[in-house]
């Protein structure tokens, strides 16, 4: 007696944002690697991207390190590109679906960022993995004090 | 030893969330139950008790039936959770401005040199 609907909203996360700088910028900082690696991943991690080919069926690799020294690789391949506009992208082992939406308005750029899980086991998985890490929350606090701190 | 019982363990395995929905909307026996799946009555019994012992059922008896009712309130400590990690990605996002403010004062210090 599964539900046949097509509700999705016990395995989706739906964030949005206005930032405050212009569209062609926050592309960038999505798509470059070497700009991605400074703000992508929990805190205290460090990021190595290893491949990333920002086009239709191009992969993404990257793999995050943990303060102690655990690796967390991630897989992900683009599915859509379209410059200044959209990023589909299939993440790989959790499964899940992002697409991430760029809309300009003026000088600002409103995001919209859609997560789309594979199914609810997947979702609670990756939940309750997040509860797991008690420190999750203070770790992503201090990455964003360290990034202050850089000039 | 004690196995694990919350409401995670409740919701981990799909035929006890497609009891869960079963008697959200009103409450059934436990041989209502065992016909609507294609699993053997004792294991349906056993995902009874297992939603029993995590608090997500409550079962009162009805004459000769037992019947079985949804205690929802403790699903709220799920979406809890879920709130947590939509609050991971918030921080993504508190990092990714930062990094564009940092990125900009660069910029913009170059062509003013």
């Amino acid at each position: 007696m599964e539900n046949t609907t097509s509700n999705t909203t016990d395995r989706e996360i739906f964030i949005s944002r206005t930032i405050n700088a212009p569209v062609a910028l926050v592309w960038e900082v999505w798509t470059k690697p070497e700009h991605i690696a400074n703000w992508w991943g929990p805190d205290g991690f460090t990021n190595t991207i290893t491949v990333m080919d920002v086009q239709p069926g191009g992969q993404w690799n990257l793999v995050m390190h943990s303060p102690d020294g655990t690796d967390y690789q991630n897989k992900s391949v683009f599915k859509e590109v379209v410059p200044h506009k959209k990023i589909v992208l299939q993440h790989f082992n959790p499964n899940f679906t992002a697409t991430i939406q760029f809309e300009e308005q003026g000088d600002k750029t409103h995001l919209n960022w859609h997560m789309l899980f594979e199914s609810e086991e997947v979702f609670m998985a990756v939940v309750k993995a997040h509860k797991a890490d008690e420190g999750l929350k203070q770790n992503v606090e201090k990455l964003v004090a360290y990034l202050q701190g850089l000039k | 030893m004690k196995a694990r019982r919350d409401v995670y363990q409740a919701i981990a395995d799909p035929t006890r969330r497609a009891i869960i929905n079963m008697i959200a909307t009103e409450p059934h026996n436990v041989n209502a139950i065992a016909q609507k799946f294609d699993i053997t009555r004792q294991a349906i019994s056993l995902h009874i008790q297992i939603l029993i012992d995590c608090g997500l059922i409550a079962v009162k008896q009805q004459g000769r039936d037992r019947l079985c009712e949804a205690q929802l309130d403790q699903l709220s400590e799920v979406s809890m959770w879920v709130d947590q990690y939509r609050q991971h990605f918030e921080k993504k996002l508190d990092a990714m401005e930062t990094y564009i403010e940092k990125l900009k004062k660069e910029r913009d210090g170059k062509h003013n040199k």
